[in-house]
């Protein structure tokens, strides 16, 4: 403010704090304030309708030794990595595909890419559970197709696949989000940048890898960090698709936590696993925000 | 503008335009297959599961419909989002605005909290919102999910205003300052008026987010008669496991409002995803 706004100055703060007033108390009375009563409940011990037991750190030691916590939360990693992979740089390289190869197939190929991004989690997971049907899915009647009969299985119903399964329904789910946003990223990179790659002899690889990721690496870092955020944030395709079995073999935090708070009614026990998540998921925010600012900066 | 380089369509074009076409296919075939399906009879559907239906059939639908249940589920979902949907887009155009025009020393603080909120889970919130909720005699009502599912979308709303606003001149605002119009006015009179079409971008991705929530309507509502359509869907699945077409065509009945926003208000629904992206 350069000018003669000093006058106004004041009576900006107060306006501006009248303006804010309604949507902090908002976010204040359903977000923080719970947030920081999760952390005070998480020092009980609490079926919800009996009084309260003050444990202290009873729930979070006994978190410390919960296999089932520490593999869930392993499970949200793994789900952040694979969306890096197979949401985040797919979607950057389908992007390249239709902006700089197919441009007059873009906005068609979008559309059905984002038609996922706007169903319901639950019609997906509804779905695709007819798709690994052990009986007459999709899947397995593929499989059999190309002579691969030796791999049909009940995708959802197996330990040692009920996780893949789960990921990979979340891959062909969200993938649009992150085409729509490097979309307009790679639109966004000027022609003539193309052009005098092109004069050089520059193919489509080349031309993707030295002019295109550095020119959005903003998009892909910022990308990656919705990605992260999503895949922590989980819920609703689990639920749906395997509710985190069999056995715990699919479990991510948030299933965890509900199956804890609202299957064995351990209230307590649930709001240390959501207090604890949300400070790991901070941490590991910062971590990869602090790293990936570092990789940019070089 | 003459073009150093002439593109022409070459094998490299097909290939990809081929690999292109599969793989979406492949994404979107569940949708597909899902709406050919409620076409067949069940019996039709048994004997073979992928085929295309040898003729129109409606049963599936009618049966989906009729009890009523899916119709008392969209009822409650369409309270729920409307009521959310108001509420986060008045708060987040009024606190975008603020974060747009007005620069105190504080504001990087607000906006830096807002972002936090942004990436904290829901579920987080979750059992100390069934404490509070009971205790306000809110839980399983209507306005106990409205609250604060409007909440957790009011941070991204108001970064997707504030992103419109910051595209619009200062002088805008600063003619009316002149004149001797109070904030309010000014807001009212001058912002109000041309934020109308982000407002209306803001109140449609929130009506889709609302309409698919499924994680509070869940915990939050117990009585079967105010749950929200994907709650609802869940329970109908479950007892119409035996007739597929049946709950196929439940399926898309739940799936078929946001599918319907985003066919007529694609470019709206897309620049408010990217807006909202942008602020991370």
């Amino acid at each position: 403010m350069m000018r003669a706004d000093i006058g106004f100055a004041k009576r900006h703060n107060r306006a501006a704090l009248i303006f804010l007033a309604p949507a902090l108390l908002f976010v204040f009375a359903f977000v923080a304030y719970p947030v920081v009563y999760a952390g005070w409940l998480s020092m009980f011990q609490w079926d919800g309708a009996s009084a309260p037991v003050f444990v202290g750190v009873g729930n979070v030691l006994r978190l410390a030794g919960d296999p089932i916590f520490w593999a869930s939360l392993g499970r949200n990693l793994l789900v952040a990595l694979s969306a890096i992979v197979f949401q985040v740089f797919l979607a950057l390289v389908i992007a390249y595909c239709l902006v700089r190869i197919v441009p007059a197939f873009s906005r068609i190929f979008l559309f059905f890419y984002l038609v996922p991004v706007m169903v319901s989690e639950i019609c997906i997971g509804l779905l695709w559970r007819f798709m690994y049907n052990p009986y007459f899915g999709l899947v397995n009647a593929a499989l059999k197709a190309v002579g691969l009969d030796s791999l049909k299985r009940g995708w959802l119903g197996e330990s040692d696949t009920a996780f893949l399964a789960v990921v990979v329904v979340m891959s062909f789910t969200y993938l649009g989000l992150y085409v729509l946003l490097f979309t307009a990223a790679v639109r966004s990179v000027p022609e003539s940048v193309y052009e005098a790659a092109e004069i050089d002899g520059a193919g489509h690889g080349r031309k993707f890898v030295s002019i295109t990721v550095p020119m959005v690496w903003d998009a892909v870092r910022a990308n990656s960090l919705l990605a992260i955020i999503g895949s922590l944030k989980t819920f609703s395709l689990v639920f749906v698709l395997t509710n985190g079995g069999p056995n715990h073999a699919s479990e991510v935090v948030s299933t965890y936590l509900y199956k804890m708070g609202f299957g064995s009614f351990e209230m307590g026990y649930a709001a240390t696993i959501g207090f604890a998540q949300m400070v790991l998921t901070a941490l590991a925010a910062w971590i990869v925000f602090r790293y990936m600012k570092r990789k940019g900066d070089a | 503008m003459t073009p150093t380089v002439v593109h022409r369509w070459n094998r490299t074009n097909s290939i990809v335009l081929a690999f292109l076409t599969l793989h979406v296919l492949m994404v979107i075939f569940p949708f597909v297959w899902m709406i050919y399906s409620t076409f067949k009879t069940n019996r039709e559907f048994m004997r073979s599961v992928w085929s295309f239906p040898t003729s129109l059939n409606f049963d599936a639908y009618i049966g989906a419909w009729s009890g009523g249940a899916l119709g008392g589920y969209a009822v409650n979902s369409l309270i729920v989002m409307a009521g959310a949907t108001l509420i986060t887009v008045l708060v987040s155009t009024l606190a975008g605005y603020a974060l747009a025009i007005y620069r105190p020393r504080w504001m990087p603080a607000v906006e830096l909290s807002l972002t936090a909120a942004m990436a904290i889970p829901a579920y987080v919130a979750l059992v100390p919102l069934v404490v509070m909720l009971r205790g306000a005699g809110l839980l399983d009502t209507h306005l106990g999910v409205i609250l604060p599912t409007a909440a957790f979308n009011v941070p991204v709303s108001i970064f997707i205003m504030q992103a419109f606003f910051n595209t619009l001149p200062r002088e805008l605002f600063d003619a009316g300052r002149v004149d001797g119009a109070s904030e309010w006015q000014i807001f009212r009179k001058v912002a109000l008026p041309i934020a109308r079409p982000a407002m209306f971008t803001v109140a449609i991705v929130n009506m889709i987010w609302v309409w698919n929530d499924f994680l509070f309507p869940v915990v939050f509502i117990n009585n079967p008669a105010r749950k929200t359509l994907p709650v609802g869907l869940t329970d109908f699945v479950g007892e119409h496991i035996t007739n597929y077409p049946v709950m196929l065509a439940a399926i898309l009945i739940a799936a078929i409002a946001p599918l319907i926003l985003f066919i007529y208000f694609e470019r709206q629904i897309t620049a408010a995803l990217i807006g909202g992206a942008v602020k991370e």
